[in-house]
């Protein structure tokens, strides 16, 4: 048997030692009796039941010779070898998406995988190297070529399931960029092959999947939005439910709004179909909603297999009232449209007004200004859109004018585009304008001159029409006003977070107020981040740690008290709104605190991680080259390579062999208590039939 | 060496050794010898002992009158038989009565009581003072008491101490009222400072009986040729009762570990390696041994009491002596 330490065999050498401790003469003590009549003649009937008695008297002495035995094997630590079932290099993925956090097999996939994983790397040969991988919405390598196992182990203890979409095809590549390192390497995937977007990258060494999951037992909230009616006055939240088993489901989904219930539906989602359910008038002093799927029975707090896809949480649009200034000579379509916008105030000024008097005396700014036609010379400090500018200046240049300008190739993917067709759309003049470096173009004219394009100037959300409405067809469509209401929606910012669900793990990019040097983000587990703007001017940061469910609140930091803005001459003139309550003499509007918190909402919203069914291996084993035997790989001609074999330490049946020799000793050294228990057991069990002794 | 002896009671209450009865303190009998232990008998326990008789297997033939039935044919109370008359026979054993039934001349033969001789040999040896509580004390009380027994009943008692390789025999006493001679006499015992050849002191003391009487030998048998003093005492036509005294601490021995017994007597030792199964192994022969021997008494017609010298001498003599038909 060969031995991985044999130095450790001089160990032996304490064999002679205890012999020898158990032959030097004992030191008895004396004891005085009547006569050693009786006490002769019973050590004369144990010597003459020798050797047994003898042997059984140097029970101890042979149970310690055991243990010293055992124990020095165990430091000498011998092991068997045998042909090795991996390579010499492992790459070692394993797949932390959102599925493997389903229970179907316990206590999750996750835990299945590592302990399929540190199985299969007991074939790893002797000092072969691992590398391991975390597969979620992207890979990262958490260790790199070690021979230490428990480091292996310690590293793949650590992983938790990641509440994101798995992106098992970019784990694979990285897998693959590892193995072309060594000349013989495999890949091990541990997965449960419940692939949204199965991968189809091919992978330079040999896959082998280990195969987690045998249950699809799952129902998710795979939508929830939240819908302000038409008229701004009351709220509805749609939640879509989807059941992925194969089999009918009843649940009940409940909305809580701040924490406190608002209502509980029962539901009833057939096999593989989706369930939509739309609560109405939220009120209005609620600002986050969170959407639970739960069990009908309340005693059941695991209604399915996977838990992270049961909870989900929506941001209220805020209500708040914005100002909206228009500079113009007042073009009735423009006005009519912006007034039907919700919580929109629309004052007017000519552009003979315009000037210091139109700053408010409430010290409140304009949430934006629309310039038609006309451009002052100093532009202001808010949001700015101007329509047909009449020269160049910061806001871009004005190059000439278009005669039927034509629309040109749209972005499907714009938001600004989003639900506004404008393929019957004709324009009879507009301005000839570049698109400066700050701005994207949102509509394309001819001659790469953009007809409308937007972006952030000076910190400031600006955008440019080069065409009067009313020089055109568009307000008699249906996509203006929609257009209109997009684009102000984009000058207005409304909220300097997303306003729609962000995906876990996706970066997030958070507008810095006016005046403030940075946001504190909270976390919906109570740990706060801060984030400072990289450069001084800029008014934004991204964000990354959205890894977690749930609501986020975003609050700036180092803001000061704004301080009234003077006011003079002429004001502005209100006009008529459809969304507002009163202008400004009736019912000023509040003073917003810019200071006030924003909060968005991550949701995982993914319905193929929903799908935990587990998937065939096969597909992505068929990613890999085609297996080789480990060792075999020698050129022809060449010396054989020698076939690389594993070792499997001895060390656990010589522990439970010194465990087991421990007990004997204990038992032999106390054998006289151990006798007197069992007399006083067998004795109490004898007297109970008689209903004892008392 | 002065072993232990009927003196005065231990000051410690719980030093008194068991089955000794309480005497109030400052209350000697005023009949009682000074060299006698005045917590021993109280006159209720000896009146008690009155009552009992040593009983024999068969009729023995005495010397004197005594208060036991003989094989001769003699002066007591109590009818026996009829035999024809024949010349010089006493008139006044004629039945008269059966005279004038019958007109023959029958004389009437009543049981003839005669005494005999009760020999207490208590072993001496240096074993005996071992123990708690002490044989030898408990042996010369358990002596006394069957002593004074004999002494009620007319019998003759006499007291010999086994030591060394000799019988020291006491006079004969005879008499209740000796009594306290008795109870100086065994008070006298003292255990022997070397080693005693129980066998040889047995013969010896078997030599100094004279015709059929009752042998009453206590001692421990703590000697290897424990049943050849039976045989030897058996075979001298007395009967003969075996008291068989140990101690608590020879009975169930409460040693543990690695010791060097040392022998009493013979200041000897072994190693013994002391266990519980050893002590098990120790009771399996103490047990076998104490049968080999009640074997070897009932083989020779003996009685064989096994003691304890914590035992309670009342229950004792009241009890447990009754119950084997050793007192009646």
């Amino acid at each position: 048997m060969p031995f991985i330490s044999p130095l450790a065999l001089a160990g032996l050498l304490f064999i002679p030692a205890v012999i020898a401790m158990y032959l030097l003469k004992l030191r008895r003590d004396q004891a005085v009796v009547p006569s050693t009549l009786l006490w002769s003649r019973l050590l004369t009937d144990v010597e003459a039941n020798a050797p047994w008695q003898r042997l059984r008297r140097s029970l101890l002495l042979l149970v310690q010779l055991l243990l010293v035995l055992a124990l020095v094997l165990l430091a000498a630590r011998p092991f068997l070898e045998r042909p090795a079932g991996l390579a010499r290099d492992i790459v070692l993925v394993m797949d932390t998406s959102a599925s493997m956090g389903a229970t179907d097999v316990a206590p999750n996939r996750l835990a299945a995988a590592r302990d399929a994983a540190m199985a299969a790397l007991k074939d790893l040969p002797t000092g072969g190297k691992v590398s391991v991988i975390a597969a979620d919405r992207t890979a990262r390598i958490v260790v790199n070529e070690t021979t230490d196992l428990s480091r292996v182990r310690q590293a793949i203890d650590d992983l938790r399931p990641a509440p994101t979409r798995g992106d098992l095809g970019d784990a694979l590549e990285l897998a693959s960029k590892l193995a072309t390192r060594s000349g013989e390497a495999q890949i091990l995937v541990a997965t449960d092959a419940a692939l949204s977007t199965p991968p189809t990258v091919k992978v330079s060494a040999p896959v082998k999947v280990l195969p987690v999951g045998r249950d699809r037992k799952n129902q998710a909230i795979v939508a929830l939005a939240v819908r302000t009616a038409p008229s701004a006055v009351t709220r509805s939240v749609f939640i879509s439910i989807a059941n992925v088993d194969l089999e009918r489901a009843d649940r009940r989904i409940e909305l809580w709004g701040d924490d406190r219930l608002l209502e509980a539906r029962d539901v009833t989602l057939e096999a593989q179909a989706r369930a939509d359910v739309v609560i109405d008038d939220v009120p209005n002093d609620v600002g986050t909603v969170e959407a639970r799927l739960v069990s009908r029975d309340p005693s059941v707090t695991t209604p399915d297999q996977l838990a992270v896809d049961d909870h989900a949480w929506a941001v209220l649009p805020t209500t708040r009232t914005r100002l909206v200034l228009v500079v113009g000579e007042g073009d009735p379509y423009l006005e009519t449209a912006l007034s039907y916008l919700p919580s929109v105030e629309l004052y007017g000024v000519a552009p003979k007004d315009y000037g210091a008097s139109t700053q408010r005396t409430d010290g409140r700014p304009w949430d934006l200004t629309i310039f038609e036609g006309y451009l002052p010379a100093t532009l202001p400090t808010t949001p700015i859109l101007a329509i047909a500018p009449p020269s160049s200046g910061p806001l871009g240049q004005v190059t000439g004018t278009l005669k039927d300008p034509g629309i040109g190739s749209l972005d499907p993917a714009e938001p600004i585009l989003r639900y506004v067709d404008l393929s019957t759309t004709h324009i009879s003049a507009a301005q000839q304008l570049t698109t400066p470096d700050w701005a994207r173009t949102v509509i394309p004219g001819p001659k790469g001159s953009p007809l409308l394009y937007t972006g952030v100037r000076a910190g400031l959300p600006t955008a440019v029409l080069a065409f009067e409405p009313r020089r055109s067809d568009l307000p008699l469509q249906v996509a203006f006003p929609i257009l209109l209401s997009n684009l102000t929606g984009e000058l207005l910012g409304g909220s300097t977070a997303p306003t729609d669900a962000v995906a876990p793990g996706s970066p997030v990019s958070l507008q810095v107020p006016a005046g403030a040097t940075g946001l504190t983000v909270t976390r919906p587990d109570g740990t706060t981040t801060e984030l400072v703007p990289s450069l001084a001017s800029g008014s934004a940061v991204t964000y990354a740690l959205t890894d977690l469910p749930g609501i986020y609140t975003v609050t700036p930091t180092g803001l000061v008290a704004a301080s009234p803005a003077p006011s003079g001459g002429a004001g502005p003139t209100p006009r008529p709104s459809a969304a507002s309550s009163g202008g400004p003499s009736a019912s000023p509007p509040l003073v917003v605190d810019p200071s006030t918190p924003v909060r968005f909402a991550v949701d995982l919203f993914d319905l193929g991680e929903s799908s935990i069914a587990p998937g065939s291996p096969g597909a992505i084993e068929a990613l890999g080259a085609t297996a080789v035997v480990p060792g075999a790989s020698a050129a022809p001609g060449s010396p054989v390579a020698e076939r690389p074999t594993t070792r499997d330490e001895l060390w656990i049946p010589i522990v439970l062999i010194v465990l087991v020799g421990l007990c004997i000793e204990w038992a032999i050294y106390h054998r006289d208590a151990v006798i007197r228990v069992r007399r006083s057991l067998s004795g109490a069990l004898r007297r109970r039939p008689d209903g004892g002794t008392a | 060496m002065t072993g232990p002896s009927i003196g005065p009671p231990p000051s410690d209450p719980a030093e008194r050794p068991a089955g000794t009865p309480r005497a109030e303190a400052g209350t000697r009998p005023a009949f009682l010898p000074n060299e006698v232990d005045p917590t021993v008998f109280d006159e209720a326990f000896l009146r008690q002992l009155e009552r009992l008789l040593l009983l024999m297997r068969s009729p023995v033939r005495g010397g004197l009158k005594g208060g036991r039935r003989s094989v001769k044919r003699g002066q007591s109370v109590e009818f026996a038989d009829y035999r024809d008359y024949t010349m010089g026979d006493d008139l006044r054993q004629l039945d008269w009565n059966v005279y004038a039934r019958l007109e023959r001349l029958f004389v009437k033969l009543f049981v003839e009581e005669e005494d005999v001789t009760v020999t207490l040999l208590i072993d001496a040896s240096a074993s005996m003072a071992a123990g708690t509580p002490g044989k030898l004390l408990f042996a010369k009380r358990a002596a006394a008491a069957l002593g004074y027994i004999g002494l009620a009943s007319e019998d003759r008692v006499a007291v010999t101490a086994l030591s060394g390789r000799t019988a020291r025999r006491r006079t004969a006493l005879r008499g209740s009222g000796r009594v306290f001679r008795l109870l100086a006499d065994l008070s006298a015992i003292d255990p022997a400072e070397g080693p005693t050849d129980l066998l040889a002191a047995a013969r010896h003391a078997g030599a100094q009986l004279h015709g059929r009487g009752i042998v009453i030998l206590l001692s421990d048998l703590l000697d290897p040729s424990a049943d050849k003093v039976i045989r030897e005492l058996a075979a001298t036509g007395s009967e003969l009762i075996v008291m068989h005294v140990l101690s608590p601490d020879e009975l169930d021995p409460a040693l543990e570990g690695d010791l060097r017994l040392v022998d009493s007597e013979t200041g000897e030792g072994i190693d013994v390696t002391v266990d519980l199964a050893t002590v098990d192994a120790y009771k399996a022969r103490l047990a076998a041994w104490k049968a080999d021997l009640a074997d070897l008494a009932a083989k020779r017609r003996a009685s064989y009491v096994d003691l304890s010298s914590d035992q309670n001498l009342a229950d004792l003599m009241f009890a447990e002596l009754r119950r084997r038909r050793v007192l009646g």
